[in-house]
């Protein structure tokens, strides 16, 4: 007997069907969080045993359908179709069956074993719906599961259902879903040329979904058609039926073929589908109403935001306050003691003031904002709160060439620009991604508002330490409508789900914070540690007074700062806070006063706020949108806070 | 020429009983059009003396050239009435454009529609049920009103992707409620809310099955 057989279970859906909880509740903490090949696209996979079978699960991104739009769909579809898992598990939602089903029958369309897991059954109930689940099982021929995924019911009887239909227990026959006969016909004559032109083609995708997407007029397989031999008869074949459709329909084929899948899923849902009681006002609706309300909404918007930066920054400075002391106090002079004893004291500077200083730095200054934030954000993802927010914002946001779903990176930008480069995924196409990319990084992170709030908002006052935060908003208008116009391609308008209110589950709340954190450290780490020791190496040779001594004409002569602030603005690649740090160990006090006039400290704050992100910000975007164009964004970025600090020195001073 | 509005609504009523296959007599274009059976009669008599109608087997039918000067006004209508917007600024674009000679070309170039998506827009209005007037765009509707979509007129992929979030012809949908000044709109269709920018909702049109708010 075979003890390890493996199965490979792709987990698919479309979004806010608790796609992620289900994924949870199968791999608990085991699971690999990473990116599909080639794409930013998160791909999480995980293991399990059960029932003497090692169950390899991977979770799809959550798409609204099978064809080509983002690049979600894209990676899911070609994984279904070609990598072709053993078994998929169609996570459904019970509460708007008919929606979820228009995915599962394009599903059923790839001639794949399917398990259904009907979700949130217990929500569906709360809104008076009641499904017959052996109906819905007999009509469309799959197993289906009811589960309820936040709490965990339903799931051992998923897994052994998976189990009983590998092993041939249970039938999934993943039977064709039929059209209307005008239709069926017609796909059914294409399907057979299909097969019979395209021999390659049709062995690595089903002919009949070859044809479907030929008549749907997708563009990615009339692509690979084309490129395949015999391709372009075909092409022209599928043309002459979609004329033929279109001719009888009066409406182009990609919508009759999606109204008729939409009447099946329709037909289907009124079949299982009791209404126990009248739909009634729930709790969660009136929630939606208030905090979606054309006037309501955006105090709500701003006491959430508020409420969150808040928690942030509280929690963050305790934290930092008490980490930063365990390792400047007591981590890094012990280490240098230790290795004095053994290396020069050059290489003890580099490692203890570089290496050491580098992880501490990442410890305890960036995770302690993180790592808040990162929790908070969760809540309100999986609350349901923020496709409101992008509701609400939409209309600003277009005026700068996107749409609502930006604002979500921007939010996340104000915490940490790292975290919102990764969010720009969110957007559909390639060029709202960089667009909005471009707009994250030039919001004030964390530890920006440290050296704003720290110096100007100190020293000078809190109101211009707000007009600068004004400033850095006009700012992000005004090149985020320049880069609009220069990027080419056009602008898309908002679709979007907005998912009922629900209750965000701790556990999975704290998988996500921890998942995220992960990457974060995967990604900024290295560069944080690196950068340290290479600047610490510059300042233990002596080679940071020449480069500081060459900057001069540009500190004094443009920005009308003192000489040695070269050097702060310099160590604030790593990361910024680090410029008031350097200043203040530079100038000998943390009396700013001393060394530095009002208007300088307003033009070294504004500089620090505008030139280029932080190490770690540039290796996100590099990573999001290759390195040319993270380097261009870091050039643009340097010339805009050298030129908006020269003539801002001009401009204030003569206004003083 | 014909620039005749009751001309028109006589075109319109007598293609939406050709879609319906039921025929149409003069007694019931009278009601239909408010007007008296002498009124009516004149009005098929034009219709006839221009080539616009027919009269065959006891019902009135559009001629080719009929079903073109319906197919026209349909075009101008939505171009004119909702295309641009009916504002100010709508106005004065509308202006400049001036009288356009080519309209394919035109909607392809001023209005970036392509080639497959004009076509499917022609075929929509040419299928469209009842007057044309009484389609409207979805953000003209106002809290709580109902529509249902007659069609979306767009590139594509914009048309497609609306399809595929459930918004195909013949789908009932509710406003839920809009955001101020102009931005997004929030509807339900088939148990699911859906956001839709201003610009992507302007595209969608639909008949409204209840004038009554909330």
């Amino acid at each position: 007997m075979k003890s390890k057989q493996s199965i490979t279970v792709a987990l698919a859906g479309n979004a806010n069907v608790g796609k992620s909880a289900i994924f949870n509740q199968l791999t608990g903490l085991n699971q690999i969080i990473g990116n599909w090949p080639g794409k930013t696209v998160e791909r999480a996979e995980g293991k399990l045993h059960f029932g003497g079978y090692t169950i390899k699960v991977l979770d799809l991104p959550g798409i609204y359908s099978m064809s080509t739009f983002s690049m979600e769909e894209i990676v899911a579809r070609d994984y279904i179709a070609i990598e072709r898992p053993d078994i998929i598990v169609n996570i459904v939602d019970a509460s708007a069956l008919e929606r979820n089903l228009y995915f599962t029958i394009q599903l059923l369309e790839l001639q794949l074993p399917v398990v259904m897991a009907l979700n949130q059954i217990d929500f569906a109930a709360k809104r008076g719906i009641e499904i017959d689940v052996d109906s819905l099982s007999k009509i469309l021929e799959i197993p289906v599961v009811p589960t309820i995924a936040i709490t965990g019911v339903g799931i051992k009887e998923l897994l052994s259902t998976v189990i009983d239909v590998v092993e041939g227990k249970i039938e999934s026959s993943a039977t064709k879903v039929q059209y209307g006969k005008e239709i069926e016909e017609n796909l059914e004559r294409l399907e057979y040329t299909v097969k019979e032109r395209l021999p390659q083609l049709s062995a690595r995708y089903p002919a009949r979904w070859i044809a479907t997407k030929l008549l749907e007029r997708d563009e990615d397989i009339a692509h690979k058609v084309r490129e395949s031999e015999g391709g372009a008869e075909v092409l022209a074949f599928a043309d002459e039926i979609i004329n033929r459709i279109e001719k009888v329909h009066g409406e182009p084929s990609s919508i009759v073929i999606a109204s008729e899948r939409y009447g099946t899923a329709s037909r289907i849902a009124r079949e299982v589908t009791r209404i126990i009681s009248p739909p009634r006002v729930t709790f969660e609706d009136r929630l939606s109403a208030v905090t979606a309300h054309r006037v309501l909404g955006y105090p709500i918007l701003a006491a959430v935001v508020a409420t969150m930066f808040s928690i942030i920054f509280v929690a963050g400075d305790f934290l930092v306050s008490v980490l930063e002391s365990l390792f400047e106090e007591m981590l890094v002079p012990i280490a240098s003691t230790l290795l004095s004893q053994v290396l020069p004291p050059t290489f003890v500077e580099v490692i203890a003031g570089g290496f050491l200083s580098g992880i501490g730095a990442g410890l305890a200054i960036v995770l302690p904002y993180i790592v808040p934030f990162y929790i908070l954000l969760a809540i309100l993802e999986d609350s349901g709160y923020l496709p409101r927010a992008a509701f609400l914002m939409d209309n600003l946001m277009h005026k700068i060439g996107l749409h609502g779903k930006a604002f979500i990176p921007l939010l996340l930008g104000y915490g940490c620009n790292v975290p919102a480069c990764v969010g720009c995924r969110i957007m559909e196409t390639d060029r709202e991604r960089f667009l909005a990319g471009f707009v994250a990084v030039l919001i004030p992170c964390a530890a920006r508002t440290v050296v704003i709030l720290g110096l100007v908002g100190r020293y000078v006052g809190l109101h211009i330490a707000l007009a600068l935060y004004l400033f850095d908003l006009v700012l992000v208008f005004a090149l985020g409508r320049l880069a609009y116009r220069v990027l080419p391609g056009e602008p898309v308008g908002l679709i979007m789900e907005m998912p009922p209110y629900r209750m965000p589950s701790l556990l999975v709340v704290m998988k996500k914070t921890w998942v995220r954190t992960k990457d974060f450290i995967y990604i900024a780490f290295p560069l944080i540690i690196v950068g340290s020791i290479i600047l610490q190496f510059l300042m233990s040779s002596g080679l940071i007074w020449p480069i500081a001594e060459s900057m001069s004409p540009l500190m004094s002569g443009w920005l009308g700062l003192p000489n040695l602030s070269g050097i702060p603005l310099i160590f604030g690649v790593l990361r910024k806070e680090l410029t008031l740090i350097l200043l203040a160990e530079l100038a000998g006090t943390t009396n700013f006063e001393q060394v530095l006039t009002s208007v300088q400290m307003i033009v070294f704050a504004l500089v620090t706020m505008i030139y280029i992100p932080c190490i770690a910000t540039v290796a996100a975007l590099a990573r999001e949108f290759g390195w040319k164009r993270a380097v261009g964004v870091s050039v643009v970025d340097i010339s805009l806070a050298l030129i908006i600090g020269g003539v801002a020195y001009r401009v204030i001073s003569f206004m003083v | 020429m014909s620039t005749d509005p009751q001309l028109l609504e006589l075109l319109e009523l007598i293609k939406t009983s050709g879609i319906q296959s039921k025929p149409i007599r003069a007694v019931d274009l009278a009601v239909k059009l408010g007007c008296s059976k002498n009124n009516v009669e004149k009005l098929l008599e034009t219709a006839l003396k221009e080539g616009l109608i027919k009269y065959v087997d006891d019902v009135f039918r559009l001629t080719d050239m009929g079903q073109m000067e319906v197919q026209k006004h349909r075009e101008h209508y939505i171009h004119d009435k909702h295309v641009h917007k009916p504002g100010f600024l709508g106005r004065i674009t509308r202006f400049v454009e001036g009288s356009i000679e080519d309209r394919r070309s035109h909607w392809r170039h001023r209005h970036g529609l392509d080639e497959n998506s004009l076509r499917g827009f022609y075929m929509n209005i040419r299928d469209l049920e009842g007057r044309v007037e009484e389609t409207s765009s979805l953000i003209d509707l106002r809290q709580g009103e109902k529509g249902v979509v007659a069609f979306a007129l767009g590139g594509h992929g914009l048309v497609r992707r609306l399809a595929e979030m459930g918004l195909t012809p013949g789908t009932e949908v509710t406003v839920l409620r809009s955001a101020p000044f102009r931005g997004p709109i929030e509807i339900s269709v088939r148990g699911v809310s859906l956001a839709l920018g201003r610009g992507v909702a302007s595209k969608v049109f639909v008949k409204r099955t209840n004038r009554e708010a909330n």
